[in-house]
């Protein structure tokens, strides 16, 4: 198995006395999309500034591809790229002298440039806009800049962070559809505060909260049913146990208030109803649940109001 | 080397792109010229000493000028997090700015050789002065230039990058004057951190090494903390 693109251990960061990541530690395989999931505040960038050596761990360590990201932080940057949060570009430039200007700075030649910019340009369809001013661009080519010089120089690593900001519905659904495609050559780590986002383009998802990884939830897992959310009217989860015991290709995932459970189930939904009213329960409500991601995330930070 | 020369080559064209550095150059080179050929006609002295106070005395306003942006425009707009995460140097960062302002600040005292050449077309200076006072120009503007950069890293608002480096820059441009009221061994370290102490010899025509040593270290120094203030992130 080849080694992981980023291996963080017990990462730490402070700001002043506030502490804003708690001893995280995760890795992210070759290949693999991570989502990093959390509220506004959770910690998402702050970990993604310590990955990309913007910012300087407190304590523990972080490496990217392989070198470490305080000790070799040079290395460490050229194996990734990056797209910060509000999509900072030099607006006074044009598309194409961006590019140039990142290329350079990412260690392309002078030969090799042209090269990389014109397949970076076709990837992210920025054909049209190419001699414009970044500063006359919509939000949407601002982002697809963005992308496009982070995949200079090949990257191992594409780091994004709250890439649908802002977005319009068709930009958001092109965004995802890039990540997807991406994947296919490198590794993503992506954060979002939204989690339909993450469930929909993460293999894995992290959940954080106040600094802290509470779980790592797999999304896409081969042999991983879907999960059935159902309304059961005068059930409880032991009794809910017993109807599943039936069943081998359904399992109960998490029992949630108001008689709701999230079971899985690797055909769907008709599974779940029958074997529940098999035993004599009164099934009310019926609903695909996706990866039970949701649920998990509204277990997991029960009891925190933001 | 190569990406020291990217971001050098970005640097100046962000300088020469923006209005700034003509209307400062145009107004300095106004200003100066104007006392030049007052002072010319008034007292027919084939001497550039007043123009290097001058010029001395206006870079003081001017410089903050140009370098309030430097860092403090990148952290607003949040460009600095895209070069800090790109695979370059800081100390490359750094002296791509300081160096693209030199080049700035180095035209503009560059073209007051003008003056130079009147003087020696139509009078008979005495060329020793001249060639020093430049010198002591040019290294004066450096440490101011490494002053403002080095402030300019500290924040993220122009204006106070601005308001700062005048202040600091002025205090030790007069604090000469301060150290009459203190004792002898604090008299004698703030006149050796005086810059017009420092200046002045230059424009006289007497070149000590201890004042370029000032000049060139004080540099180091400023671009030394400009690098430390990026690195404490």
């Amino acid at each position: 198995m080849l080694a992981p693109v980023i291996v963080a251990e017990s990462l730490t960061k402070y700001y002043g006395s506030r502490l804003a990541v708690d001893g995280i530690s995760f890795q992210v395989q070759r290949n693999e999309v991570m989502g990093l999931l959390g509220p506004n505040g959770s910690g998402k960038s702050t970990i993604l500034r310590i990955l990309t050596g913007y910012l300087r761990p407190t304590s523990g360590t972080a490496r990217i591809a392989g070198f470490d990201v305080v000790g070799q932080g040079l290395e460490a940057r050229g194996q990734l790229g990056y797209v910060p949060e509000d999509v900072p570009l030099y607006t006074q430039m044009r598309v194409n002298e961006f590019l140039q200007f990142m290329g350079r700075l990412r260690g392309l030649t002078e030969a090799s440039l042209p090269a990389a910019i014109s397949e970076a340009i076709e990837r992210l369809s920025l054909g049209r806009v190419r001699t414009l001013l970044i500063a006359k661009l919509s939000r949407g080519y601002r982002q697809r800049v963005a992308i496009a010089q982070a995949l200079l120089g090949k990257p191992k690593l594409l780091v994004l962070d709250e890439p649908t900001n802002g977005l319009d519905p068709r930009q958001i659904i092109e965004v995802r559809e890039l990540i997807r495609a991406l994947s296919r050559d490198l590794s993503v780590l992506v954060t979002s505060h939204i989690l339909a986002e993450i469930e929909r383009v993460a293999h894995r998802a992290a959940i954080l909260l106040d600094g802290k990884l509470l779980s790592v939830h797999t999304l896409s897992e081969a042999g991983n049913g879907t999960c059935i959310r159902v309304r059961v009217h005068g059930s409880n989860e032991a009794a809910i146990r017993v109807a599943l015991q039936a069943a081998p290709d359904l399992r109960l995932v998490h029992s949630l208030p108001h008689e709701t459970y999230i079971i899985e189930s690797k055909q769907g939904a008709a599974p779940v109803v029958l074997a529940l009213v098999h035993a004599g329960m009164e099934v009310v409500e019926v609903g695909n649940s996706g990866t039970g991601l949701e649920e998990l995330f509204l277990r997991l930070t029960e009891g925190t109001s933001r | 080397m190569s990406s020291f020369l990217t971001l050098f080559g970005k640097e100046v064209r962000a300088l020469f792109q923006s209005p700034i550095a003509y209307i400062v150059i145009a107004v300095f080179l106004f200003l100066m010229g104007y006392s030049f050929t007052l002072t010319l006609f008034v007292n027919k002295y084939a001497t550039l000493v007043h123009i290097f106070f001058q010029s001395a005395g206006l870079l003081l306003l001017i410089v903050p000028i140009i370098t309030m942006r430097l860092f403090a425009e990148e952290r607003k707009a949040g460009t600095l997090e895209l070069l800090l995460t790109a695979p370059v140097r800081e100390s490359h960062v750094v002296l791509s700015k300081y160096l693209a302002s030199m080049t700035v600040v180095l035209t503009m005292i560059a073209l007051t050789g003008a003056y130079a050449v009147v003087l020696g077309r139509f009078g008979s200076p005495e060329w020793g002065p001249i060639y020093s006072g430049y010198l002591g120009l040019a290294l004066f503007a450096s440490t101011l230039v490494s002053l403002g950069l080095m402030i300019s890293a500290l924040t993220a608002n122009q204006v106070v990058a601005a308001i700062l480096t005048i202040g600091v820059s002025f205090l030790l441009w007069t604090i000469d004057t301060l150290a009459a009221m203190m004792p002898d061994a604090l008299e004698r370290i703030l006149i050796s951190v005086s810059l017009l102490a420092r200046f002045t010899p230059f424009v006289t025509g007497a070149m000590y090494t201890s004042d370029v040593a000032f000049f060139l270290s004080s540099t180091l120094l400023a671009l030394f903390l400009a690098m430390r203030a990026l690195a404490r992130r």
